[in-house]
This record gives structure tokens, C-alpha cells and sequence, in this order.
């Protein structure tokens, strides 16, 4: 009976779990950690060291031994699935499903590191096979090379327990910055809803036959609008003294749409989403919403150009302006007088040099007795046009500048600089990825949690790349590379060593030109 | 009665136990991280801390080692690999099931004594007089509450292991935990020199952390870390390796910036031999 007494207590001694009464008892524990007291510089075999050193390591060694205790009505259940490498909720989400988790297939989960972080805080608990899985199995089973390295775990939970949002990053959902500049929708492919595109008059993208007739009608509706607003315009039109051109018949614009080129008539009265209707049924149809403008088939109205002169322009579709903004007929006539100026002035003031001046009045022209007299007088007025000596001028290679012609400074310094300034990103697009340095992670400042959306995140704060002291330090290249994959967002190289965590971050630099012009 | 016998032996032939986790040795069980302590090996904490898991100043368990100090543990037959996670663990699922019933079970009766102690103390407090009354009172109230109090399923405390059940008997049998640790070849002659180097500076009494973070090997310390301020920073080199002087420059000038000396050190001949840097200026 003893020594089953004695071999009890010894398995009991290191044993980790805890009795329901010590588990009824870690209601009452404190939540505070003691501060840490200030430093000693040099051990002596004092007695007030020893003991200070221990309690500071019975304060550590309790702290460290803790164990997690929560309220079964407080811990989200979840099961661990190995063959999608996610962890699936049975229970409702808490309060970190706005910036954590993923809804599939109806139900919601959590990625494994995000699943790992919240089972270190003590709000979920994760089975496996009916049992609860430990911290240990945890890391054990979440990390991997294939989901999240143990360092860029580190990384994770360093951030996120500042109170940073983090996610993984995707380099393919990332829009181009070209997309970003013309504020083209993102393409969801998360089973999410298509945006409505903005169409009044929208047809279903069926055959060519129905298009051509809905044309039709769409030319007579517009037909119908230009009356309306022509006598709109007409009042416009009172102060410029056009009424006689206002006067023509309304079938005037008819014609006038019915006789450009067909190529303008698609145009002129149909919507470009139409023309994309088209196309794309040609083509094959993108599953994404991003719309394709085939520019070779928008035309633009000719008012320049000599052989065509319409008098008269026909308002755009209204499905192209916005709100309820109607635009009536233009009429070109006054705004064609105002072009093509510019050219009526060279012209005269040429005209005007070659009847006035005739070289034979240049009494140093007729001094010359010959062609090769001529020529000389000719090098020698080109010489003092110049300013300076011949023969730096005429020859093939000729000083930069002229000193008598004005410059500013700055454009100055630029004839005479021999190396380019070039950006970080230059050249990037060419290189080939690496699978060393990657982006892991997208990382949004804490105080845009209250209003995060997961489906809309917006832009982050910077990315993240994990790396170690024992790496060497990124070449220009896996810098370039990190900087163009990432767009205009910092990449911030996070160091990580036993532990510890370090960021570094490169970024790109102008020297500045102490110029002043 | 007895003291249990693993606690005799702790220090001496305490076996610690390792598990991998992406190639990195970590310890998951507290009694382990104290008997590496007692070593003088102190390793880093990784994960969140129980008690305030939303804060970076101190860390929880599990532990990770230096590939040193695994090297260390490895050539004095002190560490064994933990048992891998039970893959058909038939039953085990029941058995988790009646343990959680019994904890239920007991921790209502507690939660019942300790509604009552309550509701005793609060009782006694207001009324300090007539306590004839006053008992007919408590016995009432006290069998009303008997018979109402209910344990909610969703108020039963759970634990959340940190290491996994099962691997928490005595460490000195031996036969349970697996084969010895082996040691796993660290490639270079860099890391070569760094052991040396932390074996003999262990060897005298000093505690070494990692010390990325200043550009050097090692962060070199007269004691505990818990109390002393690192004296040094070790940069490892192998005898024959050319420096950089710009490197040497660089080192220094950071050494000084945080008060800390910069140690040369290299393996040679037998033991290691030590060069400090220290700025000053022309004598």
C-alpha cells in the first residue's frame, strides 16, 4: 500500500494537470505579473543577491507553470481537419471572428496559425479525433512548412499580440498598380457577388440581330431626346446667332447620325458596354467583373480634319453621363473657328520674312565675288550666331552647351550627369521570383479594428517578410523583387533570433538636387 | 511519509525532455525548464504567457534551445526525445469524457459549499443579535439553496495543457521517455567554433544568450539573466579566419554604444583564447 502511495505521489509530482479542485480554485487567481526590480551589475556571494535571485526565479517558475484555465461557457469549440489544414468552428464565433477566420462551405473556420494564437489566449479549444488538443500538439500539428513556419508563427503572434491585424498574404489577389489607378473593381472569386455595373439601358449580351434592332430603337430614343433638347439649346443658342442652322428640319441630326461612317454610327448611339456585350461574347467572358474597353472601337468625334465636317455633334447615350444630366445637340461650327490657329500664324509670319527680305540686299552678300566667298561669310555669321569657335562647333561630337544660350541650372546639371537615378522597382517585372524571400503576411494597424472589414480590407499598413540572423542579408535583388510583388506598400523584413524579433525595412531614397533655378 | 524518490536526483541526473517542431528543439514541461535552468543553460520562451497572453514583455512556454546548448545537453546524455503524439488512442476518447463528468461533478459540490460559505458570512455579518432566529433563518436559507443550486454546465473550469497529457510522469524512468537525444551536425566550421566557445565559457560559470540583436554570437552574462546585466557580447571566429578590420570597427563601435565589452574568441589549441576590444584613444 506504501509503495503504491510512493509510486502515486511520483507520477504525481511532475504532473501538469490539475485537480477539479485546483481547477475550481483558478477562478480567484490574480491577473497581474509582478514587475521585474532593477538589475544587479556584478554577482558578489552576497546574501541579499541569493535570495533576491530567488525569488525572482520562484516568481518566474510560477508564472511559467501556470496553467490555462477558462470557463467551458467562455471557449469556442473547433475541430482540427488535416486534409484542408484548417480548423473548423462547432460553436459560434467570438469576438475575433471581425478580423479572424473564413467562411466555407457554410461553416466557419480559422487558418492554423490563427487557431494556434487564439488557443495560446484562451478562447478556443480545439479537438482532434474527440480529443482536446495541447498547445504542444498545436504547434506540432499546425506548423508546418506548408502552412506557417514555426519563426513566421513567432512573427504572427508578436504582432498580433500588440493588437495588429494580420493575414496571409496572397500575391494573385493583389491588384496591379494600373488596376488600382483607374479604380477598377476587384475581381472576388471568394464566392462573392458580382458588382452591378451602372446601366440604363442594358441589354442581355444575346445575338447580334437583337442588338442591331435595340440600335435602332436606341437611335430613335435618341432621336426623340434631341428634339427635346433642342429646343433647350435653342434658347443657348440665341446669344451665338445660329438660329438658321437651328432652323434645319429635325431630320436633320437623323441624317446627319444616319450619314457618318457606319463605324461612327455603332457609336454615336450605342453604349460602349454594349460594344462590350458584344466582344465579349465573341471572346470568352471573363468570370471576373472587370469590363474591357476595346479603344480601336470607340471613336472619338473628328472635328479637325477637312474632310468630314459635321455641323453638328449628337449627345452622348445617357447611360454614359451621370444622374439625370441631359446634353443636347452641340453644334461645332463656333468651336471649329477657334482651332487650328496656330498654324494660320507661322504661316503669315514666314510669308512675311520671305517677301520682305532678299538676300541680295545684304550688302555683305553682294561683296562676295564667289560661291566660295559666300560660303565663308555664311561660316562666319554661323560662328558669331553661335558664339563660339569653328571647329569645336562643326564637327560630329560638340560641347554640350553653348554658354551664351540661357539654361536653368537644373537642366544644366542634367546634361552633365553620367549615371541615371533609378527607383527600386525599375527592372523589377523582369526578375524571376525566389522562393527564399517571399512576402508572408499583410499587416493593418490596430486602431482600424473597429471598423475591419474581412471582406474589404483595404490597403495594409506594410507586409511582412521573415527571415533569420543566420540568413544573409537580402541582395538588391530579393529587395527589388519583395518591393514590386508588394506595390506601393513597405515590405518590412522581420528578423527573427531565438526569440527575439527585429524589423528592418529598405526603403527607396531620392538624393535631392541642391539646385535652386 | 517518503519523499518520492525523482526528487533527490533532480539536479544531477534529471533527464530533459526535447520535442521537435519545425526542426527546432523546444521543452514543453515547466519541470524541465527548471532543471535546465539549474544547468546554467537558459534557452528563450516562444509562446504566450497563461495568465496575460496579450502582452510581449514576458513570455510563456515552450522553451527553445541554442543549437549549442541541445549540442551540450546531447554529449552529457541529458535529454531524450518525448514520446510522439498516441495515434490510436482507442478509449481514450471515454476516458476523457467520465474525467470531465467527475470534475463536474466535484466542482458543483464546490461551487455549492462555496455559494453557501457566502451566503453564511453575509448572513452573519448583518445580523449580530438574536441568534436563536437567526439560525432558523440560515437553516432555511441554507436548504433553499440546496435544493435551487444549480452548476451550469458552461460555468465547469477546463484546462488548456500546454504540454500534451500523459508525458507527465517521473522523468527518471527512463524506459518510458525514448532514446537518448542525438546529436544533430551543425555544418561549418563557424558553428564548430561557436560551441567551443560556449562550452568553455559555460564551463566557467557564465550564462550565454543569443545575441543577434548586437551583431555578435553570444550575450555573455556574470549570472542569472533574471538579475545581471549581459558584460559581454562573443563574437566567434575560427583561428585562422581573416577579419575585416571595417568589421572589427563596426563591432566595436557597437559594443560601446550599449556599454557592453566586444569578446574575440577562438578555439586554439585546447581551450579558447579571448580577446577583448576596447576603445580608447592615442597614449
Amino acid at each position: 500500500m506504501a509503495e503504491q502511495n510512493m509510486t502515486d505521489t511520483g507520477e504525481k509530482f511532475f504532473s501538469e494537470i490539475l485537480s477539479p479542485s485546483e481547477l475550481f480554485a483558478a477562478r480567484s487567481r490574480s491577473h497581474k505579473i509582478p514587475v521585474r526590480g532593477q538589475k544587479d551589475f556584478f554577482p558578489n556571494d552576497s546574501e541579499e543577491q541569493r535570495q533576491r535571485l530567488e525569488q525572482s526565479l520562484e516568481e518566474h517558475w510560477s508564472l511559467i507553470s501556470e496553467e490555462r484555465v477558462e470557463r467551458l461557457g467562455n471557449l469556442v469549440q473547433a475541430t482540427w481537419i488535416p486534409n484542408e489544414q484548417t480548423v473548423e468552428l462547432q460553436s459560434p464565433a467570438g469576438k475575433f471572428w471581425q478580423t479572424m477566420g473564413f467562411s466555407a462551405n457554410g461553416k466557419q473556420h480559422l487558418l492554423p496559425e490563427e487557431a494556434l494564437y487564439l488557443m495560446e489566449c484562451g478562447n478556443v479549444q480545439v479537438f482532434h479525433r474527440g480529443l482536446p488538443l495541447s498547445i504542444q500538439d498545436g504547434y506540432e500539428r499546425f506548423l508546418s512548412s506548408s502552412t506557417v513556419t514555426l519563426q513566421q508563427y513567432q512573427v504572427f503572434a508578436h504582432l498580433k499580440r500588440l493588437g495588429y491585424v494580420v493575414h496571409r498574404f496572397d500575391p494573385s489577389s493583389e491588384p496591379s498598380s494600373y488596376a488600382r489607378q483607374l479604380n477598377l473593381p476587384p475581381s472576388r472569386d471568394r464566392g462573392g457577388k458580382q458588382l452591378k455595373r451602372k446601366r440604363s439601358a442594358s441589354p442581355a449580351p444575346t445575338t447580334t440581330s437583337r442588338l442591331t434592332s435595340q440600335t435602332e430603337t436606341q437611335e430613335d430614343s435618341t432621336a426623340d431626346r434631341m428634339e427635346e433638347d433642342k429646343s433647350r439649346h435653342e434658347e443657348n443658342e440665341d446669344k451665338k446667332c445660329r438660329k438658321s442652322d437651328m432652323m434645319t428640319s429635325p431630320a436633320t441630326p437623323e441624317t446627319q447620325t444616319a450619314a457618318q461612317s457606319p463605324a461612327e454610327k455603332d457609336k454615336g448611339g450605342r453604349t460602349w458596354w454594349m460594344m462590350d456585350a458584344r466582344e465579349d461574347q465573341s471572346d470568352h467572358q471573363p468570370a471576373s467583373g472587370s469590363s474591357r474597353w476595346h479603344f480601336g472601337s470607340i471613336s472619338f468625334p473628328d472635328l479637325g480634319s477637312s474632310e468630314r465636317r459635321p455641323s453638328r455633334l449628337a449627345p452622348p447615350d445617357p447611360s454614359l453621363l451621370p444622374g439625370s444630366l441631359a446634353v443636347g445637340v452641340c453644334d461645332v461650327a463656333p468651336w471649329r473657328g477657334r482651332i487650328n490657329l496656330r498654324k494660320v500664324k507661322e504661316q503669315r509670319r514666314e510669308e512675311r520674312r520671305s517677301h520682305r527680305w532678299n538676300i541680295n540686299n545684304d550688302r555683305e552678300v553682294r561683296r562676295c565675288r564667289n560661291w566660295a566667298e559666300y560660303r565663308e561669310l555664311q561660316a562666319r555669321r554661323q560662328e558669331k550666331r553661335k558664339g563660339g569657335p569653328a571647329h569645336l562647333w562643326n564637327r560630329e561630337v560638340t560641347p554640350l552647351h553653348n554658354p551664351r544660350e540661357q539654361i536653368p541650372t537644373a537642366d544644366l546639371l542634367e546634361k552633365i550627369r553620367v549615371t541615371e537615378s533609378t527607383s527600386l522597382v525599375e527592372g523589377a517585372s523582369r526578375l524571376k521570383g525566389s522562393d527564399k524571400w517571399r512576402i508572408c503576411f499583410n499587416v493593418y494597424q490596430p486602431d482600424t479594428v473597429a471598423d475591419f472589414k474581412k471582406s474589404n480590407p483595404g490597403k495594409p499598413h506594410s507586409r511582412m517578410c521573415v527571415c533569420s540572423f543566420n540568413d544573409p542579408v537580402p541582395d538588391l535583388r530579393a529587395i527589388k523583387l519583395l518591393a514590386f510583388s508588394s506595390g506601393d506598400i513597405q515590405v518590412v523584413c522581420a528578423v527573427v533570433d531565438h526569440g527575439d524579433i527585429s524589423f528592418y525595412t529598405f526603403k527607396d531614397f531620392q538624393i535631392p538636387t541642391d539646385v535652386f533655378p | 511519509m517518503d519523499e518520492p524518490p525523482c526528487k533527490q536526483d533532480l539536479s544531477s541526473s534529471h533527464v530533459v525532455g526535447l520535442s521537435l517542431c519545425n526542426s527546432a528543439p523546444l521543452l514543453w514541461r515547466s519541470e524541465d525548464l527548471r532543471s535546465l535552468r539549474s544547468q546554467g543553460l537558459v534557452g528563450a520562451l516562444l509562446g504566450s504567457l497563461p495568465r496575460t497572453p496579450r502582452q510581449n514583455v514576458r513570455l510563456g512556454r515552450p522553451l527553445l534551445l541554442l543549437p549549442e546548448e541541445e549540442r551540450l545537453l546531447s554529449e552529457r546524455h541529458a535529454a531524450a526525445a518525448l514520446p510522439p503524439a498516441d495515434q490510436d488512442a482507442e478509449g481514450a476518447e471515454l476516458v476523457q469524457e467520465a474525467e470531465q463528468q467527475r470534475s463536474y461533478e466535484e466542482q458543483s459540490v464546490l461551487a455549492l459549499e462555496d455559494r453557501k460559505s457566502a451566503l453564511l458570512q453575509a448572513m452573519t455579518s448583518s445580523h449580530t443579535s438574536e441568534s436563536g432566529s437567526v439560525d432558523e433563518a440560515q437553516r432555511q436559507r441554507l436548504d433553499a439553496l440546496d435544493q435551487s443550486f444549480t452548476f451550469p454546465r458552461s460555468a465547469l473550469a477546463v484546462q488548456l495543457s500546454t504540454a500534451r497529457a500523459g508525458l507527465t510522469h517521473c522523468p527518471e524512468s527512463r524506459a518510458f521517455l525514448q532514446a537518448d537525444w542525438p546529436i544533430r551536425a551543425q555544418a561549418g566550421p563557424h558553428c564548430q567554433a561557436r560551441y567551443q566557445v560556449f562550452r568553455d565559457l559555460r564551463g566557467r560559470g557564465f550564462y550565454l544568450t543569443s545575441a543577434g540583436k548586437f551583431g555578435g554570437d553570444f550575450l555573455v552574462y556574470p549570472g542569472d539573466p533574471l538579475r545581471f546585466h549581459a558584460h559581454f557580447i562573443a563574437v566567434c571566429l575560427s583561428a585562422d579566419e581573416p577579419v575585416c578590420l571595417l568589421d572589427l570597427l563596426s563591432v566595436a563601435r557597437l559594443g560601446s554604444n550599449v556599454k557592453k565589452t566586444v569578446l574575440l574568441c577562438s578555439p586554439a589549441g585546447g581551450g579558447v583564447l579571448y580577446t577583448s576590444l576596447q576603445w580608447s584613444g592615442m597614449i
